[in-house]
């Protein structure tokens, strides 16, 4: 029941909101199915750590789920809160209305919870997909020309990399047959660990699948090379969306890699699955930072800003330690908070100046106090100043980098890092400073101010003291991958 | 019945060597349509494996998928993109990026790829090597189309293909996955393909085309 | 043995005109006309050849020569083709060469002569013919050696003897790309759609009918039965390399009544299937004839290449 319920939830609420036309009460009706689930995730991460893990037929929620489900409740709470006033912005055509927005929204949170529930490797892909799939539509929502092309790029790119995922989920289960487990339960995540070392006997089949899942949900979690569709579809999202896209959805691509790592680390050790995370992650982390110094687009320099984060946490997760481990897990919940701040306010900014183009904004910090003020925590705090929470989980994953006497990869992260910096700070000052080329008063609205506030707190209190609670959770998260 | 046994152990050696033909020729088409037929033909091809293999192994579950797959992926999906292709009113070119010998010859080198990188794999799992292969070559032709084809259509079809090369490739290795998944994996793709048609007609109203190379608006 | 041999060889060239009346009469049946009646190629000869020569005041000797001996080596392929029986009326190692290049010479003693007649159409129908022949003799001669490889034996005779023996099913890779190839070259070395229209008269898309406009009676009569016995034999070898089951491998009567009768469906089966394909393509431009020669370049290639790594 507790399982089933936050899963069922969002597609009623889905439902429900479609036969109000008018903008406030399909608004109300989104709000309260929305806190109403946010409590239910909670409750399900709370009941985890209680009782253990809950298992019903081919859903299964352990400590990492947990982790994960928490983020996902966040990352919800404050686009809701953001998207309350945010929608009077999206002009109203056929299918761009609110009830459609919050309609589209919750099948997208459903298709993500579903994932993070899934215990069987296939249901976990048909999800994947499934998420894909829902958040097209959304991503094309303006109906601009870039906003279709952005769709029909993600759609057309996360399919054929969900596709090659299948083809290494299909060589798993043939890994899995072949070593002796019962074909009913091959597929079954739980049962694949605990064969561990008989999976080592088929260990060409178990590579050859995690280099396609690697591929496959890599496009998804926006390594590089894949990554192309990811700096257009986050850019030319409606900003709640991008939130969405970059602070749940590449954490729920990430989820399903981190599953089979588990998965191929028992069967034949650390070695190659590691290396190829390693390998994506340096390959994301260059690549993204080299990138971001050439864009001239506010949500583009933030995607790719994305990338960058998810190239950190492959890294994390590449150098094996459990400290690495640790400043992932922890750097997917950082990520989110700050990913959400920065797209939230690149939305005011887009509605105060018209454009998202740098050198088009100037002068914030005399026009737009609030939400300047916003844009300077998140954009400190995705360069990876102290005191903000993101310094914390990416010198953990450097001490775990350097602990292993690991040196170009260090050496790599740093690089990253600080070119990374280098072009936000850039692009920041000439934000800030400078006088504004817009004489209209800036709306921003009191629930967007909650929604960047709320973000804020997290990212600036995890800088300096993790509450037990979440201790707690990335502790159970770490033990399911390394039981 | 004895026929009929033999007839399907048939079927299964036979069907490579068509599926390798279906996909020289679609290397070689000019025309969408012609494209959409031999799709036809290629996933009815693939039908008829899975009701070979459901009367070999006595699997009443292959007979579900084999069904599902001549409802969907012969007749549904096909009809969906003749549709689609006769209310955009756009030209019935496929738009191609090579010439159709250049693309023939490509495909030709495809299918001599995946006959070496099924080699060492076919031993170890001791199924048949012709059939792997084809489904490897369809998987790598599927790829091949949607990046040499420049119309959105034709990306459609290039994905659809390669979704037909890895069902091929489960099929001939495991028999198939568990009923569930496979009813939700086509379930995903008939949904995909349908997302696709729809911002096929957003770009089609948006941009007044359907050349794919053109979209580049986006850069950088 | 030897009469059945040389009955069927006989039938072959006799047959031919009869080929062309019935693929022109389906491909009528096709487009919804009555069409002509298929006896007509003969009453076409018998016409010719009851007609004087009529030649050109610059021509040589060659002029009259050339349909006259194109038509001699064309029988002389006609030779080694089986029909009813596994062997032709000759047979030896690589005779399949040898028919390629009795045809190819034909082909160049037509084209002589077509320079010969000193017109304007004649050279250009003759410079159109050297490209498409020279595009496929390639893909002929590949496809036929991968055949023979698989077949391990270098004559026709005994290719058909060895097919004969393999199933139906387990038909090899190597056999569906050489057929591929080979009908794609049959469609071009016999001047059909879309190559070349047999029925065409406008110079921009004439190969063969520009070759032959200067000639006229008998000669004319040699040319358009030559060119039908090319149809023929080349009708016949596919059939015979590809799907030769049924035919007879003794000499009793009853075995060659059946064989004849399988291949009398056979031969009905590919005629009207070439009639639909006449039907239902346009004519290539000239500059995609090469482009449709390449790609039965690259199904032979693949056919070769496949005899290596199939190792079957």
């Amino acid at each position: 029941m507790v399982l089933l319920l936050p899963l069922v939830l969002p597609v009623f609420v889905a439902l429900a909101v479609m036969p109000f036309k008018d903008g406030i009460r399909a608004t109300a009706v989104a709000l309260a199915g929305g806190f109403l689930e946010i409590a239910l995730l909670i409750n399900l991460a709370r009941h985890i750590h209680t009782q253990g893990a809950i298992a019903f037929g081919y859903l299964r929620a352990d400590g990492l789920t947990s982790l994960f489900l928490v983020g996902l409740a966040f990352v919800l709470l404050v686009t809701l809160l953001y998207s309350i006033n945010y929608l009077r912005h999206v002009p109203v055509y056929r299918f761009s209305s609110p009830r459609w927005f919050y309609c589209l929204l919750f099948l997208f949170v459903f298709a993500m919870v579903a994932a993070y529930l899934a215990e069987n490797l296939g249901l976990l892909w048909i999800m994947m997909e499934a998420t894909t799939l829902a958040s097209a539509l959304l991503v094309g929502f303006y109906n601009t020309e870039g906003a279709v092309e952005a769709g029909w790029k993600y759609l057309v790119v996360c399919t054929v990399g969900i596709a090659f995922a299948l083809f290494g989920t299909i060589a798993l289960y043939l890994a899995a047959v072949r070593s002796g487990i019962d074909s009913s339960s091959a597929l079954n995540w739980t049962a694949l660990m605990s064969a561990g070392s008989g999976l080592g006997r088929v260990s060409s089949l178990v590579k050859l699948s995690f280099v396609f899942v690697a591929v496959g949900y890599g496009t998804k979690v926006g390594f590089v090379p894949m990554h192309s569709w990811l700096p257009d579809a986050h850019a030319e999202a409606p900003s709640p969306i991008s939130a969405m896209l970059s602070a749940a959805l590449l954490n729920c691509a990430m989820y399903a890699l981190l599953r089979y790592d588990a998965i191929s680390v028992r069967a034949i050790g650390p070695g190659f699955s590691h290396t190829m995370l390693l390998i994506f992650g340096g390959l994301s982390l260059v690549g993204a930072s080299l990138l971001m110094i050439v864009q001239r687009d506010l949500k583009r320099l933030f995607a790719y800003s994305s990338v960058e984060h998810m190239g950190m946490v492959a890294t994390g997760i590449g150098v094996g330690v459990p400290l690495g481990i640790y400043g992932a897990l922890l750097h997917t919940l950082n990520h989110s908070a700050a990913k959400s701040l920065l797209f939230f306010a690149a939305g005011n900014v887009r509605e105060h100046f018209g454009t998202l183009k740098l050198d088009r904004i100037t002068g914030m910090a005399r026009g737009m106090r609030w939400t300047s003020a916003f844009l300077l925590i998140g954009m400190l705090a995705i360069a990876g100043l102290p005191p903000f929470s993101l310094f914390v989980s990416e010198f953990a994953i450097l001490n775990a980098a350097f602990s292993q006497e690991r040196h170009l990869i260090v050496t790599v992260v740093l690089l990253a890092l600080v070119i990374g910096f280098g072009a936000l700070i850039f692009q920041l000052q000439g934000m800030m400073s400078g006088s504004s080329q817009v004489s209209k008063k800036p709306s921003t609205t009191v629930s967007e101010i909650a929604a960047m506030s709320l973000c804020s707190c997290v990212v600036i209190t995890l800088g300096m003291y993790l509450p037990p609670v979440l201790i707690n959770i990335i502790h159970s998260a770490m033990a399911v991958l390394n039981p | 019945m004895g026929i009929i046994n033999i007839a399907a152990g048939r079927v299964i050696s036979s069907s490579a060597v068509l599926i390798f033909l279906t996909l020289l020729l679609l290397a070689a088409s000019k025309r969408v349509s012609t494209c959409i037929n031999l799709f036809v033909i290629q996933s009815a091809i693939i039908a008829a494996q899975v009701f070979a293999i459901g009367y070999l192994h006595r699997a009443t579950e292959a007979y579900i998928v084999g069904s599902l797959v001549v409802l969907i992926k012969v007749i549904a999906i096909p009809y969906a993109l003749y549709s689609l292709t006769r209310r955009l009113r756009t030209s019935r070119d496929v738009k191609a990026s090579l010439s159709p010998a250049r693309s023939v010859f490509i495909a030709a080198a495809l299918i001599f790829v995946s006959f070496s990188a099924v080699q060492s794999y076919a031993k170890d799992l001791h199924v048949a090597r012709d059939p792997l292969a084809a489904a490897v070559a369809i998987i790598l032709t599927g790829c091949f189309l949607m990046v040499s084809r420049n119309k959105a259509l034709m990306q459609i079809l290039g994905l659809l293909i390669l979704e037909n090369g890895i069902f091929m490739a489960a099929l001939i290795t495991t028999f198939g996955m568990p009923l569930v998944i496979e009813i939700g994996v086509v379930f995903d793709l008939v949904m995909g393909v349908l997302l696709m048609g729809v911002f096929t007609f957003r770009i089609r109203d948006t941009f007044d085309h359907l050349d794919v190379s053109k979209l580049r608006k986006l850069r950088g | 043995m030897p009469v059945v041999k040389v009955a069927q060889f006989v039938l072959l060239i006799l047959s031919a005109p009869l080929v062309r009346g019935i693929t022109a009469r389906l491909k009528a049946l096709l487009q919804r006309r009555r069409g002509a009646s298929i006896w007509r190629p003969y009453a076409d000869l018998l016409k010719l050849f009851r007609k004087e020569d009529i030649v050109p005041p610059s021509a040589s000797w060659l002029f009259r020569a050339s349909p006259r001996l194109g038509f001699a080596f064309t029988v002389a392929a006609v030779a080694f083709v089986p029909l009813v029986f596994s062997g032709g009326l000759l047979s030896f190692t690589g005779d399949f060469i040898v028919l390629v290049y009795l045809l190819a010479f034909a082909r160049f003693l037509l084209l002589l002569g077509a320079l010969d007649g000193g017109s304007s159409f004649g050279g250009m129908g003759a410079s159109r013919e050297v490209m498409i022949s020279v595009l496929s003799e390639a893909p002929l001669l590949i496809s036929l050696t991968a055949i023979a490889v698989t077949a391990k034996s270098a004559s026709l005779a005994s290719i058909v003897a060895w097919t004969q023996m393999q199933s139906f099913f387990d038909m090899s890779a190597i056999h569906m790309l050489a057929f591929a190839a080979l009908t794609l070259v049959v469609i071009a070395e016999t001047g059909r759609m879309p190559v070349d229209n047999p029925a065409t008269h406008l110079e921009l898309t004439m190969v063969h009918e520009a070759m032959v406009l200067e000639y006229s009676g008998p000669s004319l009569a040699f040319i358009e039965w030559a060119h039908a016995l090319k149809l023929n034999l080349m009708v016949a070898l596919l059939i015979a390399l590809f799907v030769p089951w049924g035919i007879a491998g003794g000499a009793g009567a009853g075995a060659v009544i059946i064989s004849a009768a399988v291949y009398v469906i056979k031969f009905f089966v590919a005629i009207a299937a070439l009639a639909v394909l006449e039907s239902s393509v346009a004519k290539l431009r000239m500059y995609a004839v090469p482009e449709f020669l390449g790609i039965a370049f690259a199904l032979s290639v693949l056919a070769i290449v496949f005899t290596v790594i199939l190792k079957r």
